[in-house]
């Protein structure tokens, strides 16, 4: 199999609603669910000259149709010939043949890893993988580190064997097609549905349909009217890979230069990325941050300075994945008597993608709060905020007074909907310019945090968590609800086909009874009739005078 | 060979095993004083005679059998080739017919039971290959296996090709006297055959019905040594 003759092309199946994606080769393209191609009627002539009933264009349209669709139910595994015989009616030989072509063509089997004497040569293989899989030996270094002694991090199994096997393009027994070809289709997919062109590292995808859209044409607004600015979600692709490559490995040379030049450069990321070379900037903040004190060092850093140099930094750096609703936070802050609460009402809570950049020991907290928050929505959220802070009110004085210079805020902004609040929030934004725009989020705890810097920290993240765990509750309860009513519902149900079957019975219990009834009479006429004519035998016997005839019974029994 | 299969396939053609391949299947089973020799292959009717006797020598060395066995083998190859062309040159009956083979055969320790749909107006197709195919999609090993089948089926068609042979001349003879006969002979030995118009009707599907699946799915078991001696047994005693 050619792989460098492979192409991508998406087709349609008439069945199946949703686009699937499947291989097929670049001199198969001719191919088409709804006809027949010339070079199939060339190739198995036999179907097209009309000799025989057993072989008419349209058995042959089922045969085709039935064998690649059988294939694509399982493309990574190999279709063979007598897998489809015993489903297909037909000659044998004819079969083969339309099969044969088929696989010719690449229209099955071709992304299948291995055929049968492959498999056998997998399955021999195999033995030496499993050793390598158990500890990276001696003097194999994975991957190409300048000055290293060994990874860091344990690179992942499959990756190294693959690598010490120098077989990139061998899979491991047990793989399936997604594990397979995935990157390999994220990688190539990726067009652009406006001007067809391949789309960078960035992109940015509809979220209703999917649709792609590449950098240039995003920006020139290109995408086509029914899709929403809204929709759109931007992705950064270096970002997946660079964290599958090259940057899931670290050098212990790597990170002890990285950690160097982060202490002379601080948050200069460029400068770091520079010093460390082998890896991108991206690589290093990732890195930084995965280290037991990073999260410290990070935390410490922009405080010390005091400058948001490094949310700046870090903004750009996921401003692609955010770009969105950066975008609209920019135009919503130009004009934003009009817009912003028509943007921000747009872009509700469970749209919005919680990235903190807020540099706080509750950060990861605040990210929790606001995504379960974005679960529940704001109005649930504020009751819970509310009722969080007055139980701390109740615990404690001192909070009581903090909390209480704020309280137009929590009953006013926390209370009212939403817009609202964004609107006291875009209202701050603009106050202090320092504050970065991601930090406005429709979510309580956050607003209080962001207006009263005073308030202790402690407090702060005790008020969030008893927020976050209310919110938790709430959509608990909602759920519970939910299921509840399920099973209501569902019981309603049993119990009526219960009475169903019940009032079935009686009723043909009933049915039974008045047939009964309905024959009692007869019989009992018959019996009548029965009697009279008995009589009658007997009467007339005795007008005969025979009689012996009453002996005979007797007699025979 | 293609051309004239599909020309026209209401004219009668001359006697020949219907595949790509005009290859007769001998099967041999000879005994002299207590040994036992049971073998199955193919061979060329346009071979000239002198190769059964060399072949037969050749086999006798391979197998280390004794000398007797030479002209026994020539003798019985002889006659089954002589029997195969006592049918060439006479017309074949065919017609529209597509029959069922089953297979029911032990090789050594693989157990095969499998049957299909086979066109006897196909003249492309191949035995050979079709058990080739088998036998590497059900993963048999034992190389003696895939022969096996090709020989069954060539047996199963040979077989069907004579009794078309006799049809054929039954109709002729039935066509100087009554008319009419014609159908009854040819319906009467297309006893395995299958019906066309059922199978391949415009209401019904060339994807079979699930339920049959399992009827058309081969099926391949592997024997133990103890098994094999037992059936081996079995059959023994079962032939006396």
């Amino acid at each position: 199999m050619d792989t460098s003759q492979r192409e991508l092309s998406d087709r349609r199946v008439p069945d199946e609603p949703e686009l699937d994606l499947y291989t097929i080769p670049s001199h198969s393209s001719w191919f088409s669910w709804d006809e027949i191609h010339e070079t199939e009627k060339s190739a198995l002539k036999e179907f097209f000259d009309g000799s025989s009933i057993s072989r008419t264009p349209r058995i042959y349209k089922e045969y085709r149709d039935f064998i690649i669709n059988k294939y694509r139910e399982e493309p990574s595994s190999r279709l063979t010939f007598t897998e489809i015989r015993k489903s297909l009616v037909g000659d044998v030989n004819l079969l083969h043949k339309v099969f044969i072509f088929l696989e010719t063509w690449g229209l099955i089997n071709f992304a299948a890893t291995s055929d049968g004497n492959d498999s056998e040569e997998v399955v021999d293989g195999d033995s030496p993988t499993i050793k390598i899989e158990e500890g990276v030996p001696n003097g194999i270094r994975v991957g190409a580190m300048p000055n290293s002694v060994k990874p860091i991090s344990a690179p992942p199994v499959v990756e190294d064997s693959s690598i010490v096997n120098g077989s990139g393009f061998k899979s491991p027994p047990l793989t399936s097609y997604s594990d397979v070809f995935t990157d390999l289709l994220k990688l190539k997919i990726l067009v652009c549905g406006n001007c067809g062109q391949s789309c960078g590292s960035r992109y940015h995808q509809c979220a209703k349909d999917g649709y792609l859209s590449c950098e240039n044409c995003f920006n020139d607004k290109n995408f086509g009217e029914q899709r929403l600015l809204e929709d759109f979600e931007s992705k950064t692709k270096e970002f997946i890979e660079d964290s599958v490559d090259t940057g899931a490995v670290w050098t212990e040379a790597e990170t002890l230069l990285l950690l160097e030049s982060f202490l002379k450069h601080g948050d200069d990321w460029e400068l770091v990325a520079q010093n460390v070379k082998t890896k991108t900037k991206l690589d290093c903040i990732l890195k930084l941050v995965e280290l037991p004190f990073g999260d410290f060092v990070l935390r410490s850093e922009p405080q010390r300075n005091e400058a948001s140099g490094l949310n700046n930094n870090v903004t750009s750096e996921k401003e692609s994945r955010l770009s969105p609703s950066n975008n609209q936070e920019i135009a919503g802050s130009e004009d934003q008597d009009i817009n912003e609460d028509k943007d921000e009402e747009n872009q509700g809570p469970p749209k919005r993608q919680c990235t903190a950049s807020v540099p706080d020991t509750s950060s990861s907290l605040m990210k929790q709060v606001a995504l379960i928050s974005s679960m529940v929505g704001p109005h649930i959220m504020a009751a819970a905020a509310t009722a969080s802070v007055t139980a701390l009110c109740d615990e404690n004085l001192y909070p009581k007074e903090v909390f209480d210079d704020q309280d137009f805020f929590v009953s006013n902004g926390l209370c009212s909907a939403a817009s609202t609040e964004s609107n006291h929030e875009v209202e701050r934004i603009l106050d202090n310019d320092d504050s970065v725009p991601k930090e406005e989020r429709p979510q309580p705890g956050d607003i209080m945090v962001e207006d009263k810097d005073d308030i202790p920290l402690i407090l702060r993240i005790r008020a969030a968590t008893a927020t976050a765990l209310g919110a938790a509750a709430a959509h608990a309860k909602l759920l519970a609800d939910q299921e509840e009513r399920e099973i209501e519902y569902l019981l309603a149900i049993m119990i009526e086909t219960q009475m169903k079957k019940m009032q079935r019975k009686i009723k043909h219990f009933e049915d039974l009874e008045e047939i009964m009834e309905a024959e009692y009479p007869v019989i009992e006429e018959v019996e009548d009739k029965l009697l009279m004519e008995r009589v009658s035998v007997l009467q007339s016997a005795f007008d005969l005078g025979i009689s012996r005839w009453k002996d005979y019974p007797s007699v025979r029994s | 060979m293609k051309s004239s299969a599909s020309a026209n396939s209401k004219s009668p053609f001359k006697f020949r095993i219907p595949t790509a391949e005009n290859l007769v299947p001998i099967r041999l089973d000879i005994e002299i004083d207590g040994q036992r020799f049971k073998d199955a292959f193919t061979w060329n009717p346009t071979d000239p005679d002198s190769e059964v006797v060399v072949f037969a020598k050749r086999t006798v060395k391979d197998l280390k059998l004794p000398p007797a066995f030479i002209t026994q083998i020539a003798q019985s190859i002889q006659s089954q080739l002589t029997e195969f062309r006592s049918f060439e040159g006479q017309d074949m009956y065919t017609g529209e017919k597509i029959i069922t083979i089953k297979l029911d055969l032990r090789v050594n320790n693989t157990l095969i039971r499998d049957q299909f749909l086979w066109d006897l107006n196909n003249y492309e197709s191949d035995p050979e290959e079709f058990s080739r195919t088998f036998c590497k999609d059900l993963g048999i090993e034992d190389p003696e296996v895939g022969p096996a089948i090709a020989v069954a089926i060539r047996e199963q068609l040979y077989e069907i090709a004579v009794q078309n042979v006799v049809s054929a001349r039954e109709s002729r003879l039935s066509k100087k006297g009554r008319r009419g006969f014609e159908h009854v002979s040819a319906s009467k030995t297309g006893g395995a055959s299958v019906d066309l118009m059922k199978l391949f009707g415009h209401r019904s599907s060339a994807v079979r019905k699930r339920k049959d699946w399992d009827i058309y799915e081969p099926i391949v078991d592997l024997l133990s040594n103890e098994e094999v001696d037992a059936l081996e047994a079995k059959e023994e005693r079962a032939a006396r």
